[in-house]
């Protein structure tokens, strides 16, 4: 699936671009396409195109990129997969069309050319791409809903750069490396870098959902086109339209939407497998793989020789599940001497600095050795049905707090009494700033998702870098941007901002990099915007004592449901014993080393975070 | 659309500010969508020559009464689009663009935009429509202080004047300098004892190794200040008193002549915002070099129009001076045609149309 790049000269005084630079952002990002290679530069030298190739949909040489219309007139670079490409192509051609190829990518030249802008609206996948329109001299970017495929760009007055990946706009040598504070912040803040900001001043992210023109003035602001606040408003709207309640045939419709999402991801020239847990969303897509029509299901569990016999342990249950729909299985295990002989690599791979990954860079692996080149996981599974904590945690701090998170000072108070019992008591430094901010969605969201509080950051950055970069990542009201146009119900604001800003800053881009960095694709049925949109109304309108129903509706959907042992068992994530192994590491490189060493007694997500800036 | 021009100065004034301002009022005058300019500055002394539909008004020297006069202009006048020319002036001209729910346009130039500002300039820059930068350098500065998204702030490049053409040296200049059989290393600008980053001194540095290369060399140096005699001293420390002119101060429309007298124009510089001098000696057919660390980038386009030296490397600025007054040069001084009046007024009539309401 690929990796893009380009550069285009778009200011008078700009020099041609150079072809080098072009070839070494390419280079940079081999691993994520190792089918072949494509470069193509203007007549005039002011624009190209790079392009790395993962062959899954039309093996040809004519799927090849980057691609030119037949008139020439418009060149794309395309990462990612459209999964409604046949539909779309069925109506272009019904409307005269005439395609050269069977891959997505076309489909992409004739909707441009056909609806401009507006034609993201059609597209159904995951994607990021970039189509150049010599006609009008434009350069058009866009990124999917929900932002599963990356897209960073760098406008530096004369010239735009943009790739999928930060480190190879770096590795072209022409952006500059002045940190963003904003980006150190929020790394800080959350354990990921939340978009539109990077650690590096010069290179924004395209954020997810949103487009981009480029003109001979230079790069627009990006335009959102989607939002996932709005889908739950609508849905909203239409409920109370229609004065009914979500009932009894929401199981119904759950199924009918689950299906058609899988089905849809399941669009490949390559054999598609699937990453398998302990939990309900991948032994639930596993499912409906099969009831979708594949029978031959290669699927991988990881698996740690530490937890073996405890209930962290996902092998057993696992290993059940895929006797339970007949899949070829495998049980990867992992050791700590695999994890620290890889740790450079990853270190190395991961794009923007994460405390998370690890999981999915080890199943990824072993996914590539078993000859995968897609596999389904079940990330968005808890976004879309409410299977975190906070989906009870924070509409009862809300409730509880919103009246004296209002007294003036009283928060500001309890958190500097809080700081100080907290020290003596041993208690999460959370728990000082329940009353200050747990008494809105995005306060108390902060609390929950928080990996430093911002009173914290001194303790790890400069003074100077926390104020700069606090007032310009502005937290609160970044995360309380999200929630508009202001959902009502607590499901639907919970749903949003775990799915606005944990999976897209987090989970999703620790995938990407993952698992691009073993050549291997991860599609995610569960992160779709045509199923938010059928399930939004649904799954966001039932009370909350009726949200466990619904991921138990996720474990019924397939035709053989997921048995008891599986949908009763206790949460536990995809975990690894990363904390164990972190122990004696030190931090070997430059990037923001923390002012001060974390305590060697804090949380091991926060030494992990102070190890990766360091790193 | 109607403009107002809130400018340190214009037309009538000499320096680099001014004369950017004047081109850039000329490029509005030539724009299809812009009605007139009314132009405020705070110094004029010259004559006023104005382009057709653009309108000086009469100087207010002191800050308190340009503030008074701009705000009484506001309250009588209406504007589609308020241009705020230096910095200094964002918190009126925020000020008053806010009173004429008019867009904000402006402008930054070198080392006033380079260090952080105040909050009253953080916020004033947050309500820009537009900002425009003459270098890539200069805009990222700006953004490392300033909380304005990216793609509000543009590059709008110097200009240059359509005079300066490759051209035989004037005999009698030649004589009176004491330049005939010489070869000439030219620096043209400010000697500021507060700056002193033009880079003189690191030239009269490396002039010791120059002249073991190139025995008939001499370094002219073109503009006053208050610098002149510590540069004068170290050419007498360094023995180089011989091999070192002082021309002093030259009238902008002098210039060509001068810039006729040399083989290289030089000037490994920290602290250009742009430097539009570099652009005239390119178009004079010079080699120039500049340095790598600010504006002087731009002005040299990286490369293809002169050569970009560290300036804090003796051994690089001494070798790029060797090289070019051996005829041995890198960057194409025609490629500075880039810079021409009409590309910059085209690009100046896309960025107001983005201010179009």
């Amino acid at each position: 699936m690929c990796a893009i790049n380009g550069i285009l000269a778009y200011h008078y005084a700009a020099n041609p671009i150079d072809r080098a630079e072009l070839v070494r952002t390419r280079e940079h990002m081999a691993a994520r396409g190792p089918d072949g290679t494509g470069e193509w530069i203007a007549e005039d030298g002011r624009v190209g195109f790079g392009h790395r190739r993962l062959s899954i949909i039309d093996l040809s040489e004519a799927g090849a990129q980057p691609m030119a219309s037949a008139d020439g007139r418009l060149v794309v670079t395309f990462n990612g997969e459209i999964y409604n490409y046949r539909a779309l192509r069925r109506a272009l051609e019904a409307r005269g069309r005439v395609f050269r190829s069977r891959s997505d990518t076309e489909v992409l030249l004739h909707l441009y050319a056909e609806k401009g802008e507006a034609m993201v609206h059609d597209l159904r996948g995951m994607f990021a791409f970039a189509i150049w329109d010599a006609q009008h001299r434009t350069l058009f970017l866009a990124r999917d809903p929900y932002g599963i495929k990356p897209l960073y760009y760098a406008d530096d007055g004369w010239t735009f750069r943009f790739a999928s990946q930060v480190k190879a706009l770096l590795a072209g040598g022409a952006v500059s490396r002045d940190p963003e504070p904003a980006g150190q912040v929020g790394f800080y803040l959350w354990g990921s870098v939340p978009e539109p900001f990077t650690t590096w001043a010069a290179i924004r992210a395209l954020p997810a959902g949103a487009t981009l023109m480029v003109d001979r003035i230079g790069a627009s602001e990006p335009r959102r086109y989607h939002s996932i606040a709005q889908v739950y408003c609508e849905a909203e709207t239409v409920a109370r339209s229609r004065h009914a309640p979500a009932g009894a045939d929401s199981s119904a419709e759950i199924r009918a939407a689950l299906l058609d999402s899988v089905r849809h991801h399941l669009v490949a020239d390559v054999p598609v497998g699937a990453f398998l847990s302990a939990g309900i969303d991948s032994g639930a897509l596993v499912g409906l793989m099969r009831d979708a029509g594949q029978h031959e299901i290669q699927t991988v569990t990881l698996a740690f020789e530490e937890f073996r016999g405890r209930a962290d342990d996902e092998a057993p249950l696992a290993e059940e599940i895929a006797r339970l729909y007949g899949t070829r299985h495998t049980t990867r295990i992992v050791t700590e001497a695999e994890f620290k002989a890889d740790l450079p690599r990853i270190l190395d791979a991961m794009d923007q600095p994460s405390i998370d990954g690890i999981n999915t860079w080890f199943v990824s692996k072993a996914a590539h050795e078993l000859g995968l080149k897609v596999a389904v996981s079940g990330l968005g599974g808890d976004e879309l049905f409410g299977g975190y904590p906070s989906f009870r945690d924070i509409p009862r701090w809300v409730r509880l707090l919103a009246v004296p998170s209002r007294v003036p000072l009283l928060g500001k108070a309890a958190r500097r009494l809080g700081q100080r019992l907290g020290t003596a008591a041993d208690l999460s430094p959370k728990v000082a700033g329940m009353v200050e901010y747990g008494g809105t969605y995005a306060g108390a969201y902060l609390l929950r998702r928080g990996l430093f509080m911002p009173w914290e950051l001194g303790q790890v950055l400069d003074r100077d870098v926390v104020v700069t970069g606090l007032r310009r990542l502005g937290p609160l009201p970044r995360i309380a941007g999200e929630l508009e146009p202001h959902p009502r119900s607590a499901h639907a604001k919970v749903a949003t901002l775990e799915s606005a800003l944990y999976m897209r800053n987090q989970l999703l881009r620790d995938t990407d990099w993952a698992s691009m960095a073993h050549s291997l694709e991860v599609r995610v049925p569960l992160v779709d915007a045509v199923l938010l949109r059928r399930l939004a109304g649904v799954v966001g309108a039932l009370p909350q004592s009726a949200s466990l129903e619904a991921k138990a509706s996720l474990a019924r959907s397939p035709s053989f449901a997921l048995p008891a042992r599986i949908t009763t068992r206790a949460k536990t994530g995809f975990t690894t014993p990363i904390a164990d192994w972190l122990q004696d590491r030190r931090p070997t490189g430059t990037l923001a080393v923390p002012r001060h060493a974390i305590p060697t007694t804090a949380h091991w997500s926060r030494r992990w975070a102070g190890q990766l800036a360091a790193a | 659309m109607r403009i107002l021009a809130l400018v340190t100065d214009a037309f009538g004034a000499g320096g680099g500010i001014a004369r950017y301002n004047q081109q850039l009022m000329s490029a509005l005058s030539q724009s299809g969508c812009v009605s007139d300019v009314l132009v405020l500055p705070r110094h004029a002394t010259g004559a006023l020559l104005t382009p057709a539909n653009v309108r000086q008004l009469q100087p207010s020297p002191g800050r308190a009464s340009w503030s008074a006069r701009s705000t009484w202009l506001a309250m009588r006048q209406r504007f589609d689009v308020v241009f705020c020319g230096h910095l200094n002036a964002l918190p009126v001209a925020a000020w008053i663009a806010g009173l004429q729910r008019a867009p904000l346009w402006v402008q930054v130039h070198g080392i006033e935009a380079w260090e952080p500002r105040g909050t009253i300039y953080r916020h004033g820059l947050a309500t820009a429509a537009l900002v425009t930068s003459v270098s890539r350098y200069t805009r990222r500065k700006l953004l490392a202080w300033a909380d304005i998204a990216p793609a509000r702030v543009r590059v709008l490049p110097n200009t240059f004047a359509s005079t300066h053409a490759p051209r035989q040296a004037e005999p009698d200049l030649v004589a009176r300098l004491g330049l005939a059989g010489r070869r000439v290393i030219l620096t043209v600008g400010r000697l500021s004892a507060d700056e002193r980053y033009k880079g003189h001194d690191r030239i009269i540095g490396a002039l010791p190794e120059v002249l073991r290369h190139v025995p008939d060399a001499v370094y002219l140096i073109v503009g006053s200040g208050d610098d002149q005699p510590r540069l004068a001293d170290l050419a007498r420390q360094t023995g180089m008193s011989d091999y070192v002119i002082f021309a002093g101060q030259v009238p902008d429309a002098e210039l060509p002549a001068v810039l006729a007298l040399a083989d290289v124009f030089a000037m490994p510089s920290t602290g250009e915002g742009f430097g539009i001098v570099f652009l005239e000696a390119a178009a004079a057919g010079l080699p120039v070099i500049g340095g790598n660390r600010d504006g002087s980038l731009d002005a040299l386009a990286d490369g293809a129009i002169g050569r970009p030296v560290d300036p804090n490397s003796p051994q690089e600025i001494t070798t790029a001076l060797i090289d070019a007054l051996s005829g041995r040069t890198t960057g194409q001084p025609a490629a500075v045609r880039r810079f021409a009046f009409p590309l910059f007024a085209d690009h100046v009539d896309r960025l107001v149309r983005t201010l179009a309401r």
